[in-house]
């Protein structure tokens, strides 16, 4: 355990100087490397394509200004209206039990984004709020983080009395609560 | 294991869209299933009627190409998310698919900004060496090689070549 603690402290520490040296260090020692990632970053962006929460957890992603974030977050709404529209093939239509023809489900847009070096899971609610989840591409579950995710979100952000829907998200037991669990995910790995 | 493909897009580096091909016809609103028996009547018996029958089943508002607003949709997206990613991820990331419930899309981009844009069915495994397969052996070999083709594809010249076509369609069949 003494042993695995220092490979962290250095891996973070060769990180920290060069972006270029990391990422080559990522893809040689896997294991190692799997001890400071996981879960890399959240974005919550507004159903107006505003960015409403930004928050980092790891240093697998490159540091944006406020401004690039912004931009991030409303290019991102652009691009998930897109693809709901290209779908190739039309809705099968549902013919419900009395054999009346049900709506068919509504075209999903963006759901997972796979690069080289991250993958992106994005859930969007039915109100149009859209949660974004980085993480590394070994990270398995992510589906279950950002239920939990959501879960404080509804617990600590739209349950505050002070919040008002739509804008910036300034809770602190949110921050509290996403933070420890965050932490926790990616030291179980 | 076999995949359902939908359709191939090929952008040129000036972000045209230089060939695109579909394999799966757009379903028929379920309405439309009686005309088009009555249609198939109609060329049994009088098929000079053909023409104007086929004219008459048209939708009643066409909308103007949609092919081509397709393709530049889908490289709108494919642009975005692919700067998106080189700004988060470094400039050696590179974007390699997108998923959502209807279908998966595989992105490959060559050192010369050629880009291919290939939709699957959502559940396909990586379809980035069948892009790569796509570009060495059918892309170079029937379209950068054939000397009667430009070097710059404007509006598709050059790679809607017999061989091209031929051995895309083979290799994309065998696939599915």
């Amino acid at each position: 355990m003494k042993v695995f603690g220092e490979i962290r402290h250095e891996q973070v520490k060769i990180g920290g100087e060069s972006g270029k040296a990391y990422s080559s260090l990522r893809s040689t020692d896997l294991f190692s490397a799997a001890a400071i990632m996981g879960i890399l970053a959240l974005i919550v962006i507004n159903k107006a394509g505003g960015l409403i929460y930004n928050r980092t957890f790891g240093d697998g992603l490159n540091q944006l200004g406020t401004n690039d974030y912004l931009v991030l977050a409303g290019t991102f709404h652009g691009v998930h209206a897109i693809t709901t529209r290209l779908s190739p093939i039309k809705p099968q239509q549902q013919v419900g039990a009395d054999g009346i023809p049900g709506r068919p489900d509504p075209p999903s847009g963006l759901e997972v984004l796979e690069t080289e070096n991250f993958w992106l899971q994005c859930f969007n609610t039915l109100t149009g709020t859209k949660f974004l989840l980085f993480t590394d591409t070994l990270q398995t579950n992510v589906d279950i983080a950002m239920r939990k995710v959501y879960d404080l979100y509804a617990d600590y952000v739209t349950k505050n009395p002070f919040y008002q829907l739509e804008n910036p998200i300034r809770c602190d037991t949110f921050d509290r609560k996403l933070n420890s669990y965050i932490r926790e995910t990616n030291n179980a790995r | 294991m076999p995949v359902q493909v939908y359709s191939l897009y090929i952008f040129d580096r000036h972000t045209e869209c230089i060939y695109s091909k579909q394999w799966v016809q757009p379903a028929t609103p379920a309405s439309s299933t009686l005309p088009s028996t009555v249609t198939d009547q109609h060329r049994q018996t009088n098929g000079t009627e053909l023409a104007a029958t086929a004219a008459e089943q048209l939708p009643p508002k066409p909308r103007r190409n949609k092919g081509a607003d397709d393709a530049k949709l889908i490289f709108g997206t494919v642009f975005s998310l692919r700067n998106m990613v080189r700004k988060l991820g470094g400039d050696d990331d590179a974007f390699i698919s997108f998923r959502t419930a209807q279908y998966k899309l595989h992105y490959y981009e060559t050192p010369t900004n050629l880009r291919f844009a290939l939709l699957t069915e959502p559940g396909a495994l990586s379809m980035r060496n069948v892009l790569h397969q796509i570009y060495i052996n059918l892309w170079v070999e029937y379209v950068v090689k054939n000397p009667l083709s430009p070097v710059e594809h404007k509006g598709g010249e050059g790679v809607r070549n017999e061989m091209f076509e031929l051995g895309l369609d083979k290799f994309i069949r065998g696939l599915m």
